[in-house]
């Protein structure tokens, strides 16, 4: 796939303009491009033409001069995405540059950022799940945000949808707090694995384990090849074989004819005409030459990244609305949610000493929520609950055996013990004190205001982040694992990549950025559909719920259209 | 990593250096021949010295090969020269000192000049006194890391170099760059060593 037009000279306006390529983004191309828009991406960073641009993807650790390590200089560029443990030699190139796109963490806060064609999709973690009502309804339920304009009936046929176009491989269980995907097959569990789940199951009624569910394909799928185990997925795949918008979206988008994509396009603001109540267009700063550009549409798609978009919105000033586009509530830039992570508890385990693995399954189990779920299941020490992730694999670190010489290297040829860990992730809660603010003080490279970040974890989370480390403690004692070890590394917000909620969907526009087709309430031809919009963060990866939300708000988009409502 | 006691041991070595007879030094220089075949990026020649015989101890040649043979010394010196900032190398290099220090204390010689029993004696004692690196969960490591000291961070480069050169991550440890189908349970004894990837 190549040749994409980025000539964006011919042409200043567009049926549609989308700002980012991310996952949100790429969806929002290949939708509006599929069915007919004249459809200009803007992406800030460059183009990552899927292969082309994967310049590590084949390297062994040899094959570099300093086997994955990097330089002060490179280590100081990204001084902020490095506290993450995923940066490094051969996925640099992906991630953003910190030194020139500044942020303030008025309280501590990871924001990572991958500033290219394809943005974040290039480096996630491809779990993929399906919310329930137990997540749409959570708000009403308990009182806390707003209600989620829409329920689990309003997106599953879109669910389905995206699914069948991305490929999800994973195995059906029928729970009802996580509703089973289309699935290719799934991938397979290790012995260790297997016997863990039996005995969790066996000792614990109610909890579940199962493989992770992801956007990896275990078959041949729409032209993409199967994964091939090699585990370096966040170099760019060579065979497609996960999802991201570069291997994904974007090449059919290209296909139809009807996408323009352009790079080094960093979006200032919307353009809000009075008159016509309703955005006109995007101004950008081209960040090669510095050159203010204008470019006109009669929808605008906001995939930038959920702290990206919300920071285009409260940069969008106009009469109209002086305090950020679409911010008649005043909600737009609160409610920040992201995940708790790395909590959780790890082990040895015995009798597994002769079997080994194949491949680098780049994927690992899954357990599904277990906690107030139901009746039975409710907790008096807090709302909502946790799922975790983990895995069994021959580990250990060599360097830790009190040994060396002759024998001791003889030794660490063969692989380690086997080990076993998971790790929660919690929801949070939408608080309207966490938040991000304008930083005129701090500009970037560009001349333009960055962002404060004034967000952190309260009482909810971290009575859940105790539960999360008790249970997994109790769990992995009780099934035998040896040298069992709790760990809670008490990681700010950010570090779970999950951020979302600061320009949230709800019914009523007083107390809400979005209506329930990801719209401005008072802006309906601007559209959010990345992380931003989110009402409350469940416990459950996010991104297959962007995937569904953007190809239902670009269906909607396209239907308002050709009734001339927008 | 504690920065204030590495700075504060370079200190009290600069004084021994300081009080060591000056024929003493001339006299063991002359004694071993063990000049260095390579030229290091950012190592002094004795500290480069203290890495090649420590990794050589740790690592020796048996019917594989040994972290010399892989140029393990080599590469551990590259990855102080371009990866480390000023700081973290004046840390590496003080407790190279720190190190030698010890070694001078209780066998009255820097390390690469004692005997093969001493150097033995000095890893067995540091085994013991260094601390344990965390295990890690998805790239960082979990909990509260603790000092690990000198002895342990060095073994923990050398490994990764041995592992991950060339020599050894291709011919002797099992390597498949593009596996295919992951087989999740499969006897050791088909597959044989660790997988290098």
């Amino acid at each position: 796939m190549a040749n994409f037009n980025i000539d964006a000279k011919k042409n200043m306006v567009y049926d549609a303009i989308v700002i980012g390529s991310g996952i949100s983004g790429g969806w929002a191309a290949k939708e509006l491009c599929e069915k007919g828009l004249k459809t200009l991406v803007l992406e800030r960073g460059r183009i990552v033409e899927h292969v082309v641009d994967y310049p590590t993807m084949n390297l062994d650790p040899w094959d570099t001069e300093l086997r994955g390590g990097l330089t002060p200089e490179e280590k100081e560029k990204h001084y902020k995405n490095i506290r993450s443990g995923w940066v490094d030699r051969e996925t640099e190139h992906f991630w953003a540059d910190d030194a020139a796109n500044p942020y303030t963490e008025t309280k501590p806060f990871l924001w990572l950022r991958g500033h290219q064609m394809g943005g974040k999709s290039l480096l996630w973690g491809k779990q993929t799940y399906r919310w329930s009502d137990l997540d749409f309804e959570a708000n009403l339920k308990d009182g806390n945000g707003v209600d989620w304009p829409i329920r689990y009936k309003d997106m599953e046929p879109w669910y389905t949808y995206v699914e069948k176009f991305a490929g999800i491989s994973g195995e059906a269980l029928g729970l009802p707090q996580l509703p089973d995907s289309h699935f290719l097959p799934p991938m397979e569990l290790n012995c260790v694995e297997k016997h863990v789940k039996e005995r969790i199951e066996k000792e614990f009624k109610g909890r579940h384990m199962i493989i992770g569910r992801v956007a990896h394909l275990t078959q041949p799928h729409n032209g993409r090849g199967q994964c091939q185990n090699r585990n370096r997925c966040s170099r760019g795949c060579p065979y497609g074989a996960y999802f991201s918008s570069n291997a994904v979206t974007l090449p059919p988008a290209n296909a139809t004819g009807n996408l323009t994509i352009r790079p080094y396009s960093i979006v200032q603001s919307l353009i809000y005409d009075d008159k016509k109540e309703k955005v006109t267009g995007v101004r950008i700063i081209d960040s090669e030459t510095n050159e203010a550009i204008e470019y006109h549409s009669k929808i605008v798609f906001v995939n930038a990244s959920t702290l990206s978009t919300t920071q285009i919105l409260m940069n969008s000033k106009s009469t109209r609305f002086e305090n950020g586009l679409g911010n008649d509530s005043g909600e737009l830039g609160h409610n920040l949610m992201d995940h708790t992570y790395r909590v959780g508890a790890m082990g040895k385990v015995d009798g597994f000493d002769d079997m080994y693995y194949k491949g680098r399954r780049p994927n690992g189990i899954y357990i599904p929520r277990y906690v107030n779920i139901d009746k039975d299941s409710k907790s008096d020490k807090f709302l909502r609950g946790f799922g975790f992730q983990g895995g069994g694999f021959r580990g250990g670190n060599p360097a830790n055996i009190e040994s060396f010489g002759a024998d001791f290297k003889e030794s660490i040829l063969k692989p380690g013990p086997w080990e076993f860990f998971i790790t929660g992730f919690a929801e949070c809660l939408p608080y309207h004190d966490n938040q991000v603010t304008l930083n005129n003080n701090v500009l970037d490279k560009w001349g333009q205001p960055t962002l404060s970040i004034d967000a952190e974890f309260k009482a909810n989370e971290k009575a859940l982040n105790k539960q999360i480390q008790e249970d997994a403690l109790e769990m992995l004692q009780k099934v035998g694992l040896k040298d069992v070890l709790g760990f809670d590394n008490e990681h700010p917000p950010g570090y779970g990549v999950h951020e979302m909620g600061t320009a949230r969907m709800g019914r009523d526009p007083k107390t809400s950025v979005l209506n329930g087709f990801n719209q401005v309430h008072a802006a309906k031809n601007v559209f959010v559909t990345d992380g931003a919009c989110m009402t409350s963060s469940s416990c459950v990866n996010p991104s297959l719920t962007y995937m569904a939300l953007t190809a239902r708000a670009a269906n909607h988009a396209v239907s308002e259209l050709k009734k001339l409502n927008l | 990593m504690d920065r204030r006691k590495a700075i504060q041991r370079t200190g009290q070595l600069a004084v021994t250096t300081l009080l060591m007879p000056s024929m003493l030094s001339l006299l063991q220089s002359c004694k071993k021949e063990n000049r260095l075949d390579w030229q290091p990026e950012f190592l002094k020649e004795e500290e480069a010295k203290t890495i090649s015989t420590l990794v050589d101890i740790i690592l020796p040649r048996t019917e594989t090969p040994g972290a010399l043979d892989v140029k393990v010394d080599i590469f551990i010196d590259k990855v102080i020269a371009q990866t480390y900032d000023a700081t973290e190398q004046e840390i590496i290099r003080a407790e190279i000192a720190a190190f030698n220090a010890d070694c001078e204390k209780t066998f009255g010689n820097i390390f690469i000049d004692l005997n093969k029993t001493d150097q033995i004696k000095v890893l067995q004692e540091a085994e013991t006194n260094s601390g344990k690196i965390n295990p890690g969960v998805w790239g960082a490591s979990v909990g509260e890391q603790k000092p690990i000291g000198f002895y342990r961070t060095m073994k923990s480069m050398a490994i990764w170099a041995y592992f991950t050169s060339e020599e050894i991550g291709k011919n002797v440890l099992s390597y498949d760059p593009v596996p295919g189908n992951y087989e999740p349970c499969k006897p050791l004894s088909e597959i044989g060593n660790r997988w290098s990837l």
